[in-house]
């Protein structure tokens, strides 16, 4: 890259610097809202939601993170949701990888219907009773396999993926492998998925996400309070310390005190349901930056 | 490597077909096999009802499975040792579930599925839910006449409470709650008396005197801290609790104004406030008011959360002037409540002779129908009934709504008891109680005979109303109330007014915000009035006067 | 559609059309039935790939499809979900008739279609532009920082909203103030509403957006870079002539896939930000059917109106793919 830099023309420097400035920028603009989510869990809430606090916290309490783990099934959410979703993604992604490659054949004839049997399913669908007296039918309710099997597929995901494959995979080299009597299942598991690092891990990065963030299927297909998701649990805590709309009942000298800290309840909750989130994403991001592979398996 | 792909592909295929045809259940070390019972079988729903014969599983003791619908602050009802009591004096055991948030999502499911408990508890069913899924849901008129004695002498104290569970198709599924003590009105109406003080003003007793109040409230700095930050009023989004629309009360309309809905009874007659004159004059008054900045510039954008915290002030200064509420602790906090004091109705004007009430909701605040529901799908119906009729045991009723005896509320040994203060000095008593029991989401009769001296949130509750006594006395409840959950709508009229109503309520509520805002009520008016019937006010309100009819034929 | 599609990509649905049409035409026929055979054995490794995933949707997705026929039927509990009467279009047209049917159709759209044109290509351009910083630090803080806010719920981005734009007290109501709007309330406004929606939809996830394209940015042969500098291209040019052409197929793709919802709005945000200032733009198809099932469950009514939203954003689907198919040569199917 050095070697590059001495050749740059003024341009390319004006170029780089509103590069640079843009980016400086849209990282404030972008950053704020998570910003502002960290300092409002631990702020009194009351001057939050008056306005008063946009830079730094005010009225600092823990009061917020402090009625989240007292609870203690919070834990029972948090394995339970690491479970689910190591599971899950697993499962989804076994499934996703090889369909999509399948689908990104060109010489695969079927391959227009079968795409068009999975993206019909992301219009029409039979509804929640149907799908839950199925599930109820399969005994996979009440389960951790409601979490792995029923929803395993993303057909948005699965399509992603194929057009990264039918795109990113040059068409020499299927040919060439196919030369050296390669089959499918050698091509797919030797070259096709050392290639495709980067959709790899935006894919298995969209399922964790949506496996951790899901908590509809807890709420519908689980009863027992040993299975049940953290996000079920969060739910329960947020509404338990919400302002109450009804008024009835509460006041008092108490009440006033935990009416003006509850609310940074719902902030803290963000912080504790998504950090664990955030730690898978450098692996990720790490990946970016292999692209290099494609150029050096050609050459 | 090709070996290794097909082994993971034939793994996640049988994983698919074992988990997915035999029903393998991989996860049955739940606790206290709670999810046994109420996952039988069979998901399909005849009419007959269920033979009585006891399950032939366990020794004597019946099991029971119970949904409960509870309050999100309440614990486990597994916990509650009045419930744990009233168990064992009907012979069962209660495998209970606890849903405290997602109901509405959860419940179509359950119900359509036909996968239901023995029991409903709290707030789980509505009178809706018996036309929409008829069979699912017991008769119990046998067995009330059977086992319930308790709730036989309820029906024979209080005929009201029978009719208020009986079906339209005059079957008993549900059973009420009924809790005596709590105030007829939900809105209380309240000023900062110390700023009256130093500004030396009278409670305003007028929409003008209020105007004059308001406009002293913005201009001379009352809370002192040399900026104008006061909010000389505010009320809450939307049209329906703590909105100013209560002011209407003292222009002669008897309404439970905390439903937003805008239904009210005159003379046996079924009106709605927002398309009558009277409500056009304090749309015209409030925009005066919002025009000149004494109204909070975001009351129809801010959230509740904002409401309330406006209302606590800042740790100086308190920032409201004039506003609504449940009560001055709850609206603006343990701090500067003391500064506040709840005020009488206002008349819209000074030589005003018309009659003057107050918000009127008795029997939303007091009564309450299906809080106790038995399905077809109950085995033992007669163990049922009898754990129902515990509910409605007078000292159980009382223990339901504030907590367990010892622990909550104490026996004074004389047959008269008193609420206990709070355990945790950090919690208030409304919370106190939420926490401890069912309380108003509970199935309970608190019977007139029963001397119990409340706590002290009910007691300074019962202050602040002092001044809404004379005009709630003055209502004649006969013809002046709309008798809401006595009242049993058929599913094709409640599904009717459930589609009229999506309809009217966004022309209301958009009219109401504009005009506030911007003004042009007088001259929108015939045509806001036309597109409200176009939209099937009429119709509504046709619906509404057929079941008023019929309610008031039947007293 | 359906059935011109089978015959297009299902092999054996042609040869069934072919010898039912002529009759005569056998020796064909036995040639593609080889052909398929052969076909078949070549294909069979693919087949296998592709089989779990047809069981699962298969299951899951088309074995409940049989309760679409709710949207046709009154529902009837006594005789199961589509046990009730046949009543074909009546909740459709109960639909169309229906009083703010046209209001709701028109704000649906305003607010799909302006979360299109904004929102589409928003992450585009972050991606484009990140892809330019070559400090990997620098890189990597930005990229991590962009996608978190993805992840703060609906409820508490409204409620940052009504701190943040309040006309008295919030940061942007204070800037509104400086440039001389005194009593611009943007929650409170019929103008605002859309663009505060759409805006602060892009600024909360078009950073996650933007992760898709960077993965397809990394994919790009580092060859032409170089090529391209030996040649002497200015960035501007390669972005142009490399990293956009990289990103078309990925951007056709989601493109297709976003004109798919083209009647489809978020439930959540759209009601949270919902006052009576702004009702008559905010009312959409999604939480219009939210508030007929208040008071009483309209099982069949809102099956049906989710079935007209389905068929029109289906249409649209097909439409867009077909186009794709016929200009780009790239397509869902």
């Amino acid at each position: 890259m050095l070697s590059l830099s001495k050749g740059k023309s003024l341009s390319d420097v004006l170029f780089d610097a509103i590069v640079y400035l843009l980016c400086a920028l849209i990282f404030l603009v972008i950053a704020y809202p998570v910003y502002f989510v960290v300092i409002a869990s631990i702020s009194d809430a009351n001057l939050v939601a008056q306005g008063h606090v946009t830079i730094f916290p005010k009225g600092v309490s823990l009061f917020g993170y402090q009625k989240v783990f007292e609870d203690e099934r919070i834990w029972i959410g948090y394995r339970n949701t690491i479970i689910y979703t190591i599971l899950g993604t697993t499962f989804s992604m076994i499934l996703t990888l090889p369909a999509a490659y399948s689908l990104s054949r060109p010489e695969f004839r079927a391959r227009r219907f079968i795409m068009f049997f999975f993206a019909f399913t992301m219009f029409f669908n039979g509804g929640l009773i149907p799908t839950y007296i199925l599930i109820k039918n399969l005994g996979l309710d009440n389960t951790i396999w409601v979490f792995v099997i029923p929803f395993a597929v993303n057909v948005y995901n699965l399509i992603v993926t194929r057009s990264f494959f039918e795109n990113s995979i040059p068409k020499e080299l299927y040919e060439s492998a196919t030369l050296d009597g390669c089959s499918h299942f050698r091509f797919f598991t030797s070259i096709v998925l050392p290639l495709s690092n980067a959709i790899i891990s935006v894919i298995a990065l969209y399922y964790i996400v949506a496996k951790w963030n899901d908590f509809f299927t807890g709420l519908i297909y689980i009863r027992d309070k040993n299975l049940v998701p953290l996000q079920l649990v969060l739910r329960d805590i947020l509404i338990a310390n919400q302002v109450f709309k009804e008024g009835v009942g509460l006041g008092g000298e108490a009440g006033g005190y935990a009416q003006r800290y509850a609310d940074a309840v719902k902030y803290a909750i963000i912080i504790v349901s998504t950090l664990p989130v955030i730690v898978f994403y450098p692996f990720v991001q790490k990946y970016f930056e292999k692209g290099v592979m494609i150029g050096a398996i050609k050459g | 490597m090709k070996k290794y792909l097909a082994v993971i592909m034939i793994i996640s295929i049988l994983m698919l077909l074992t988990v997915g045809c035999t029903g393998n259940r991989t996860n049955e070390s739940e606790t206290g096999g709670k999810s046994g019972t109420e996952q039988s079988e069979s998901s399909t729903i005849d009419g007959k009802a269920g033979t009585e014969q006891s399950k032939s599983s366990t020794t004597d003791k019946v099991t029971l499975t119970a949904i409960a619908v509870t309050h999100s602050l309440t614990k486990d009802i597994d916990t509650m040792t009045h419930i744990k009591k009233m168990e064992e004096a009907a012979g069962v055991t209660v495998q209970w579930e606890q849903v405290r948030s997602g109901w509405g999502e959860q419940k179509s499911v359950l119900l359509a599925s036909g996968d239901v408990p023995d029991l409903f508890v709290g707030w789980a069913i509505n009178d809706a839910d018996f036309s929409q899924y008829p069979g699912l849901f017991q008769p119990l008129n046998e067995l009330i006449e059977k086992f319930a004695p308790n709730v036989q002498k309820m029906f024979a104290d209080h005929p009201e409470l029978k009719q208020l569970s009986t079906h339209s198709d005059g079957n008993i599924y549900g059973l009420p709650r009924y809790q005596r003590f709590w105030p007829r009105n939900m809105i209380r109406q309240m000023i900062n008396k110390e700023w009256l003080d130093k500004l030396n003003l009278e409670v305003p007793t007028t929409w003008d005197e209020l105007y004059n109040v308001l406009k002293a409230f913005k201009t001379r700095d009352p809370n002192g801290n040399g900026q104008a930050d006061e909010i000389p009023m505010d009320w809450a989004p939307g049209t329906g609790s703590f909105n100013a629309t209560v002011m209407l009360s003292g222009y002669g309309i008897v309404a439970a104004f905390g439903d937003g809905t805008g239904w009210y009874v005159e003379d046996g007659k079924v009106k709605n406030y927002f398309v009558d004159e009277r409500y056009k004059e304090l749309v015209q008054f409030l925009h005066k008011c919002y025009k000149e900045g004494l109204v909070n510039p975001e009351v129809f954008t801010q959230d509740y959360t904002k409401y309330q915290a406006l209302g606590r002030g800042t740790d100086e200064v308190p920032l409201v002037g004039f506003t609504f509420g449940w009560e001055p602790y709850d609206r603006v906090g343990a701090k500067w409540a003391p500064q506040y004091i709840t005020i009488p109705p206002l008349k819209p004007y000074a030589d005003y002779d018309g009659p003057v009430y107050w918000d009127y909701n008795y029997y939303g605040l007091n009564y309450g129908a299906n809080h106790i529901v038995m399905t077809t799908k109950c085995e033992n119906k007669e163990a049922a009934m009898r754990f129902m009729d515990q509910f409605y045991d007078p000292i159980n009723g009382m223990q339901v709504l504030f907590g367990a005896l010892g622990e909550c509320i104490a026996d004074n040994g004389d047959g008269t008891y008193k609420v206990l203060p709070p355990q945790d000095p950090q919690m208030d008593p409304g919370t106190w109680k939420w926490t401890n029991t069912l309380a108003d989401a509970g199935p309970m009769y608190i019977s007139d005979s029963l001397n119990l001296t409340l706590g002290s949130d009910m007691q300074a509750l019962a202050e602040y109303d002092k001044v809404y006594k004379p005009y709630l006395d003055a209502i004649d409840v006969d013809n002046d109330v709309w008798p809401g959950p006595f009242i049993k709508f058929s599913q094709e009229d409640n599904s009717e007014m459930s589609l009229l109503w999506a309809d009217l309520s966004n022309l209301i509520n958009s009219h109401y915000a504009k005009w506030i805002t911007e003004g042009g009520v007088e001259a929108e008016w015939d045509s806001y009035i036309k597109e409200m019937n176009n939209a099937g006010l009429p119709r509504a309100i046709e619906i509404r006067q057929k079941y008023y009819d019929e309610y008031k034929a039947k007293q | 559609m359906f059935l011109r599609l089978i015959e297009n990509g299902g092999y054996i649905t042609l040869v069934n059309y072919d010898i039912n049409k002529t009759g005569k035409k056998v020796t064909i026929s036995t040639d593609k039935i080889k052909r398929i055979f052969l076909e078949f054995k070549r294909d069979y490794q693919l087949w296998i790939m592709v089989l779990p995933a047809i069981i699962v949707i298969f299951i899951f997705n088309y074995i409940p499809m049989y309760g679409i026929q709710l949207a046709f039927r009154e529902y009837d509990f006594t005789k199961g979900i589509v046990g009730g009467k046949w009543v074909g279009l009546k909740y459709f047209k109960q639909f169309i008739n229906s009083y703010q049917f046209e209001r709701l159709i028109r704000n649906t759209l305003a607010i799909s279609i302006s979360s299109i044109l904004v929102g589409f290509p928003a992450p585009i351009i972050l991606a484009l532009l990140f892809n330019q910083v070559k400090n990997q630090r620098y890189k990597k803080v930005l990229q991590t920082t962009v996608y978190l806010p993805h992840f703060i719920s609906t409820t508490v981005m409204v409620g940052l909203l009504v701190v943040l734009l309040s006309p008295n007290t919030g940061i942007i109501g204070k800037m509104l103030r400086l440039f001389g709007l005194d009593d611009v309330n943007l929650l409170g406004n019929t103008s605002t509403f859309v663009p505060v929606y759409v805006l602060s939809d892009v600024w909360q996830h078009a950073g996650w957006g933007s992760i898709i394209y960077l993965a397809a940015l990394s994919s790009v042969d580092p060859q032409l870079y170089d090529a391209a500098k030996v040649d002497g291209a200015s960035k501007w040019r390669m972005i142009w002539h490399i990293d956009i052409p990289s990103l078309v197929p990925t951007m056709v793709i989601l493109f297709i896939l976003s004109m798919g919802g083209i009647l489809s709005t978020g439930f959540e945000k759209v009601y949270l930000m919902q006052n009576g200032l702004n009702i008559t733009v905010s009312e959409v198809i999604a939480t219009y059917v939210y508030k007929i099932g208040l008071l009483s469950n309209q099982y069949s009514y809102s099956a049906a109106i989710g079935f007209f939203n389905t068929v029109i954003n289906f249409s649209f689907l097909v439409i867009t793919n077909w186009v794709a198919r016929k200009i780009g040569n790239i397509s869902l199917f």
